[in-house]
């Protein structure tokens, strides 16, 4: 690039006879524009070389993030200074919201946040974006009253803030970076865990939660509190179900509250939600805590309702989980529940209703907490609920569903006023349909212990030696691959689910905490078979097969002929938490969402990403260039090509590149400028731009929409500037963006042409394969080129001006062929056919009429 | 029985990231964020080959290598790490580190080296 800018310089000078008043300051503009160009050049190789080491396909570490970071910021600085040279300044706010995107990401590299914020947030001034702050089961709460207005109790949160102020005011930074060190993990977490619940709040925290209170009995009068975990990420990616403390039935007055937050953000450190945290890649401490303060419901009923069957993917029906009573008894899979499964189209038709056993109900107590007593004998046969509520129940799961654009899992309530309150909801785990699957039970000569008994939770056939978890102290000595099997379920038993073959209990339901974590695990689970603690012998080894139909069947022994031969793997890539976290800092940097400039959000407040400085920069130093020549007296002017297939060409003759009588709008044949009379020559080629564009499929407009925002084609002003043997040539078709600089004189040694094609709207898949066949065409034409996910350059230099002319015919008919092709590229075995056509002349892919 | 590959690095990501694609490919694989535990883990169970970073806190990449190369003979070591120094990479060829990648590296690449690394064992 330097010797480009060196030629530019040159070629300046070449005309410099020429010069004229006036003409100078464009000049001296293109050059800090293509300087500017090329800062941008760099910093999108960058931005595309980090999006393809952090896509999966590599193992990195912290220090190439960083290293990475550090030359893209080199280059945007640069970049930006240029910029406010060219422009004088103009736009001050392209530096400010680079600030911040800056800071921002720059905290989410080191993982550290703002030093002091808001310790406490009222669920009505929860507002999108502060999920981090408040924590995910907080804020989809607050969602779903703010946004949704559905009925969901009031209540506010104490931030992450709030959080991290405790633990500074109580000196337990040390003690969570213990927790990462190879230290006697056991024992770090119990000493923690008690320090927390001896700790203090600091006063600041102290006042903000007095007036919170104060607040919220004047809303809800002489309410009782629920006082709720709501744990970065929690109900986000992974559920963390019933993996942390909830205090029902609390005072609103500070001592109670103050002690109930303790001990929620203890359990944070329980050893089951460590055991859990570390399974799914979460650094050991690394995790914070915000804690929801929300009025209690006196329900009558309450339970879960799953918008789709977790167990077979079907997504037409919801399931409902009920009981008489609060949430408890349902979500800790305590009592046997009435089942619903329900049509979610209207009229809600109930497919099937069985009556749970619900032997008992918890309740709230008099004073602080709740207990779980017997119910009574008439509500123990009857259904915890009728037509009119099963269908408000579903209606409003639907809405919710809808809104997050995937199946629930949300706990509900109904109060004594007959109405649904919401009360929690995150997505749910179904299994994937595989529609080839053939479940053929082989059939086997061994004993028989258990057969079709209780519901299946998560399916699969697995083998092991049965192990009776008759007390929580008792999983201390859980051994690997064993089969966990209990009276009831329990959300602790997630400490050794990891190491779990399978479960089998004798009670609980599929609507629990636990099965939620077992499906997160994929560990095959069964509950509720009635006698499984009696029937299994702790020590004995035995195969359990639990079908996607529901059926399940315990054999004697290892049946190795029906075990599941290759299970899933356990994670995928997209479930490490630091892999998402990485993720999370290219959504700073790489998506486009800055793209019509003809709009009135095109400003630096609107710019999100590093992407979107760029393409400000950009869109600002051309207009820049054209202002300068639009006001330069006698110097080169701005002028509009008039082609009859793209009327947005606009040319600005920095020398000689047009005719003499060439006036505002000019014609092909104006046009002197070898390189770009070549160029334009290939591009009206007879068939090879093609009339409309490819019909894009959905899926791949909406991939375009998430990269880059609304569809549009044909807004922006392509500029090529040129001289006689000059050209460069920026053109922007709606999402994919192509630059050729060429130099193309009688002297062959300082010729060039540089081409470079970036983006597209179809998927990454099908953009792939485009940079495929176009890095085949460009090796056919004599380039060297260079791919690099959705991004190609090739250069050919020391080249004859014949040649030049001849390839950038080529690369005209090739600018015009591979427009939106991305979006037919369904198979690799299409690359290579499109490509060798093109090489052919070939231009009419689809035998229709073309220009 | 599937081949047994640890996996030693002290940043969690790299070692959680190798280990779901390694699975993949049907190996038994164990990570260790640093080198003492994991090994302690070598003189209890043998492994095919040991993937490990060369910075380290305590216990480093080459040390590994030489006591992996002392101890278990057959198992292979394959370093990887941020540093790609010339230096480093002579004293690893010296002490038969099998392969050597400069991070980050790509996963198809990684795979490749380890099944090469294990044919050679056959």
């Amino acid at each position: 690039m330097t010797t480009l800018r060196h030629k530019m310089r040159s070629l300046m000078g070449r005309y410099s006879g020429r010069r004229e008043a006036g003409s100078v300051d464009v000049r001296s503009a293109f050059v800090s524009y293509k300087k500017i160009m090329d800062d941008n050049d760099r910093a999108l190789e960058i931005i595309t070389d980090m999006g393809e080491k952090t896509s999966g396909s590599y193992l990195f570490d912290v220090v190439y993030i960083r290293n990475a970071y550090a030359d893209l910021t080199k280059s945007v600085r640069i970049s930006l200074k240029d910029f406010n040279q060219l422009t004088g300044g103009h736009y001050p706010g392209i530096q400010s919201a680079y600030e911040k995107i800056d800071a921002r990401i720059d905290a989410l590299i080191s993982g550290t946040t703002r030093p002091l914020e808001r310790l406490s947030i009222r669920f009505d001034d929860i507002s999108p974006g502060m999920a981090r702050e408040v924590g995910g089961k907080s804020y989809h709460l607050a969602e779903i009253r703010n946004r949704l207005g559905l009925e969901a109790p009031d209540g506010f949160a104490l931030t992450i803030f709030a959080f991290e102020e405790f633990i500074r005011h109580n000196r337990l930074g040390e003690s969570i970076s213990a927790l990462d060190s190879d230290g006697d993990q056991l024992e770090n977490r119990r000493s923690l865990r008690q320090r927390i619940l001896r700790g203090s709040l600091p006063p600041s925290l102290e006042k903000e939660l007095s007036e919170s209170l104060d607040w919220l009995r004047g809303r809800c009068g002489e309410c009782r509190l629920a006082i709720r975990s709501s744990a970065e990420e929690e109900d986000g990616f992974f559920s963390f179900a019933g993996q942390f403390e909830t205090i029902l039935n609390v005072s609103a007055e500070v001592p109670a509250v103050e002690d109930a937050y303790r001990r929620v953000i203890a359990s944070l450190f329980s050893d089951e939600a460590m055991e859990y945290q570390q399974r799914f890649g979460y650094r050991p401490g690394s995790l914070r805590m915000a804690v929801g303060c929300v009025a209690m419901v006196d329900a009558v009923a309450s339970g879960v309702i799953y918008t789709a069957d977790p167990l077979d993917g079907n997504r037409d029906v919801a399931i409902i989980n009920s009981a008489w009573g609060l949430g408890p008894s349902v979500v800790e899979g305590s009592t046997e529940a009435d089942r619903f499964v329900v049509g979610k189209r209207p009229p809600f038709e109930v497919a099937e209703r069985i009556l749970g056993k619900k032997k008992t109900m918890t309740s709230a107590r008099a004073e602080d907490g709740v207990e779980e007593m017997e119910s009574a004998d008439d509500l123990r046969h009857a259904f915890s609920l009728g037509p009119k509520e099963l269908e408000a129940i579903t209606r409003e799961a639907l809405s919710i569903e809808d809104y997050y654009h995937g199946p629930q899992d949300i706990e509900w309530a109904v109060n004594r006023a007959g109405s649904v309150v919401i009360l929690q909801s995150r997505p749910l785990r179904i299994k994937e349909i595989q529609r080839d699957e053939t479940v053929a039970a082989p059939v086997l000569e061994r004993r028989l212990l258990m057969k079709n008994q209780g519901s299946v939770v998560q399916p699969g056939a697995v083998g092991g030696r049965v192990f009776l978890a008759s007390t929580p102290e008792a999983l201390d000595d859980f051994p690997r691959d064993a089969i966990l099997v209990a009276r009831s379920d329990s959300p602790q038993f997630a400490r050794v689910m990891p190491y779990a073959s399978a479960i089998i209990t004798d009670s609980g339901n599929t609507a629990s905490h636990m099965a939620s974590i077992s499906r997160e695990f994929r560990v095959p689970t069964v509950v509720n078979t009635g006698n499984a603690t009696r029937v299994l012998e702790p020590g004995v080894e035995i195969t359990l097969q639990a079908g996607e139909d529901g059926g399940m069947t315990v054999y004697e022994g290892i049946a190795r002929e029906i075990i599941d031969e290759q299970h899933d793997t356990f994670l995928k890539l997209e479930e490490l938490y630091e892999f998402r976290r990485r993720k999370y800092l290219m959504k700073c940097i790489s998506p486009l969402n800055l793209v019509d400039p003809f709009t009135d959000d095109f400003t630096p407040d609107n710019c999100r990403t590093i992407h979107d400085i760029l393409r400000f920069i950009h869109e600002k130093s051309m207009r820049e260039l054209i202002e300068a020549s639009r006001h330069a007296e006698r110097g080169p002017s701005l002028k509009r090509l008039d082609l009859p297939f793209m009327d947005n060409i606009h040319a600005l003759d920095i020398g000689a590149g047009l005719t003499a009588d060439a006036g505002d709008v000019f014609t092909v044949d104006q046009v002197v400028s070898v390189p770009f009379r070549a160029v334009l020559s290939g591009m009206s080629y007879p068939g090879a731009w093609r009339k409309g564009g490819v019909p894009i499929s959905l899926s791949d407009f909406f991939t375009a929409s998430m990269r880059a925002g609304p569809m549009l084609e044909n807004v922006d002003i392509n500029l090529a500037v040129i001289s006689h043997f000059y050209m460069n040539l920026a053109v922007r078709f709606g999402y994919h963006y192509n630059v050729i600089d060429c130099f193309a004189s009688p002297r062959a040694a300082s010729n060039h042409i540089y081409f470079r094609f970036l983006g597209g709207a179809a998927d990454l898949s099908k953009r792939l394969r485009r940079i495929e066949m176009l890095a085949i065409i460009l090796d056919h034409l004599g380039f060297v080129s260079k791919a690099k996910g959705d991004l190609i350059t090739a250069t050919t230099t020391n080249i004859s001006q014949e040649e030049a002319v001849r390839i950038l015919d080529q690369v005209g008919r090739l600018m015009a062929f591979i427009r939106q092709l991305d979006a037919i590229l369904t198979s690799d075995a299409i690359v290579k056919e499109f490509a060798q056509r093109f090489i052919d002349g070939d231009y009419d892919l689809f035998g229709e009429a073309s220009l | 029985m599937s081949s047994r590959i640890m996996v030693i690095d002290d940043e969690k990501i790299v070692g959680d990231m190798a280990k779901i694609s390694l699975e993949e490919e049907g190996y038994e694989v164990e990570t260790f964020l640093n080198a003492d535990p994991a090994l302690k883990r070598l003189q209890e169970t043998g492994f095919d080959v040991v993937v490990t970073d060369l910075k380290m806190k305590g216990i480093d990449g080459l040390e590994v290598l030489r006591t992996v190369k002392q101890n278990h003979p057959d198992t292979k070591v394959i370093m990887i790490t941020a540093f790609a120094d010339l230096d480093v990479a002579i004293e690893a060829i010296k002490g038969d580190v099998f392969d050597f990648f400069p991070k980050p590296v790509r996963i198809k690449e990684l795979k490749a080296s380890i099944s090469k690394a294990l044919s050679k064992e056959d």
